[in-house]
């Protein structure tokens, strides 16, 4: 069995540790921490306990040892989102995701601009593999506004499981948190960490 | 010679709080004076105390000091001072005097040091407007340093974190995450430039938040500091009887402060926090784990957070855009109390 021995170490470094080790290790798998730090001895249990990892803890002379399983269901599909995603198994999904940093499609005029994002974003409904994911920043965050052309097709699209993450700084800097009643609210790295997992990045 | 500081410390800034939990247990054994000029005293958590003077006029008194946040001496002056400053514009005050609080080891650091750190808190007084009248020095290591200030209020214009009421908004108007940013610094973590955006931040003073939050009569706001985002928060809630729900998706994060709390990054300060505020938080089962815990991270010199009826919310945001505070932006919602006084939702 792995032993990762943190003796000596302040907090963080304990957890970081045993992030990593929980990182590199397979679901199930048992490994054990050791620590003489008492701060960490509560720290390092709180943060198992709510990351849902199984531990124990043994003390003998002022040194801890936790033993800890990494936990057999991943956080991530416990998100309520993901279930309802699972409920629409019809709609294929594919690897890439769809950015949306303008209110129109290309550069040119403004109406022809939004008369095509509209038949854009009207196309991705058809198409034989829905996005994973849909950005949405800067300008690009008006096409969820309630009285956008496309926000009906939006939601159809969000209904079929497809997830809108909306640029949070950009909704507060136009002011558009009251009219904006779809998708979900995503920090920049949230957003870079959707672009960079994705095959391919479409931007209209 | 060049000092390092941070060679001196293991926890700095407001990470160095007495664990909030056992400082109320002991506060409860004190004594209260019993002065009706007292206006605002550790009752209600707020960040200073105020005392009326006459009906036009009433002190504002705060102090705050801690070990260094970062290598540089002049910098750490400039931090410490504008994270003492802080308490009185939270309450809507101008400072006015101050007194330096100092404690040094003269015999194991050079006394440029000491100047230089003085000169750093003189910095950012003079940007203040506050006069440093005087101050205290003892010999003790690590080094700390802060200020005393009384500052000016009138006594019908009192910011509290009393003031909160159901159907404001709240606006949060510097981005968080300094703690795990220095705590990340020290392990060779994090970059330069999210060190060198942390130390912007903490330097900043929120004197133009203060003057927003005057010219809209603005009655509850609170400064983010050691208890962290959640913990003054869920302060603030408590002293105004209500509940506070933040959104925690649309909170600012400095730099790659998400990343860092991923990779477990997670100060003991944030975990003291969390520890305090348990019995009173409900969090969303869809929260992140490390933005719940970004929530807890122990500020350093951060922005104010204020309570804004709904109806002035844009005018608000505009005016603190516009007067410097460019990452502002509403957080969360006060509501009816209903049984917890703070909700972290994702």
């Amino acid at each position: 069995m792995r032993t990762v021995d943190t003796r000596g170490l302040q907090c963080p470094a304990p957890i970081i540790a045993t992030k990593k080790a929980l990182n590199e290790s397979e679901k199930g798998e048992t490994f054990q921490v050791i620590t003489d730090s008492k701060v960490t001895l509560g720290n390092l249990s709180r943060f198992l306990h709510d990351n849902k990892n199984e531990f124990s803890v043994s003390e003998s002379q002022g040194v801890w040892t936790f033993t800890i399983t990494k936990n057999t269901v991943d956080p991530i599909n416990q998100k309520a989102e993901e279930y309802c995603n699972n409920e629409v198994p019809h709609f294929s999904r594919g690897n890439f995701v769809v950015a949306f940093s303008s209110d129109k499609m290309g550069t040119g005029d403004d109406k022809l601009g939004s008369l095509l994002m509209e038949n854009f974003v009207k196309a991705i409904k058809d198409m034989d593999h829905l996005p994973a994911k849909i950005v949405f920043y800067n300008k690009g965050v008006f096409l969820g506004r309630d009285d956008s052309p496309v926000s009906g097709h939006l939601k159809e699209i969000e209904q079929m499981g497809v997830s809108l993450c909306f640029c949070a700084t950009c909704v507060n800097y136009y002011s558009l948190a009251e009219e904006i009643h779809i998708g979900i609210l995503s920090n920049m790295y949230e957003i870079a960490r959707i672009m960079a997992s994705a095959s391919n990045i479409i931007k209209p | 010679m060049k000092v390092d500081l941070l060679q001196t410390v293991e926890s700095g800034g407001c990470s160095a709080k007495i664990p909030p939990k056992q400082l109320e247990e002991l506060l409860k054994q004190l004594p209260l004076p019993a002065d009706p000029n007292i206006l605002v005293d550790i009752d209600t958590h707020d960040d200073a105390g105020v005392y009326r003077v006459n009906d036009d006029l009433a002190l504002v008194f705060t102090t705050d000091f801690f070990p260094p946040v970062c290598s540089d001496p002049y910098e750490f002056g400039q931090i410490a001072a504008a994270n003492s400053v802080s308490d009185i514009y939270a309450m809507g005050g101008t400072p006015v005097i101050a007194l330096n609080i100092m404690m040094f080891p003269a015999s194991r650091l050079p006394a440029e040091a000491y100047r230089d750190i003085l000169l750093g808190g003189a910095d950012i007084a003079a940007k203040a407007g506050l006069r440093i009248i005087g101050g205290h020095s003892i010999d003790d290591f690590p080094p700390k340093y802060g200020l005393a200030v009384v500052g000016y209020v009138h006594p019908k214009k009192i910011i509290t974190n009393a003031g909160a009421r159901a159907g404001d908004v709240l606006i949060l108007t510097k981005p968080i995450g300094t703690g795990v940013i220095l705590a990340g610094q020290r392990l060779g973590m994090a970059s330069d430039n999210d060190v060198a955006e942390a130390k912007d931040l903490m330097k900043t003073l929120n004197d133009s938040g203060a003057s927003v939050m005057k010219k809209h009569m603005i009655k509850g706001a609170t400064d983010i500091t050691g208890f962290g985002l959640a913990g003054h928060t869920l302060k603030m809630a408590k002293a105004s009887s209500v509940k506070i729900t933040l959104n925690m998706s649309r909170v600012p994060l400095i730099g790659k402060t998400y990343s860092l709390a991923d990779q477990g990054c997670i100060p003991g300060a944030a975990f003291r926090n969390l520890d305090f505020a348990d019995n009173d938080t409900v969090c969303d089962e869809g929260l992140d784990y490390n933005l719940k815990m970004t929530a807890f991270d122990a500020q350093t010199s951060g922005g104010l957070l204020i309570s804004v009826p709904e109806k002035k919310e844009k005018e608000v945001l505009e005016d603190l855009r516009r007067t410097g505070m460019q990452s502002s932006v509403v957080i969360g919602t006060v509501s009816e109390f209903d049984g917890k006084h703070l909700c972290l939702s994702q």
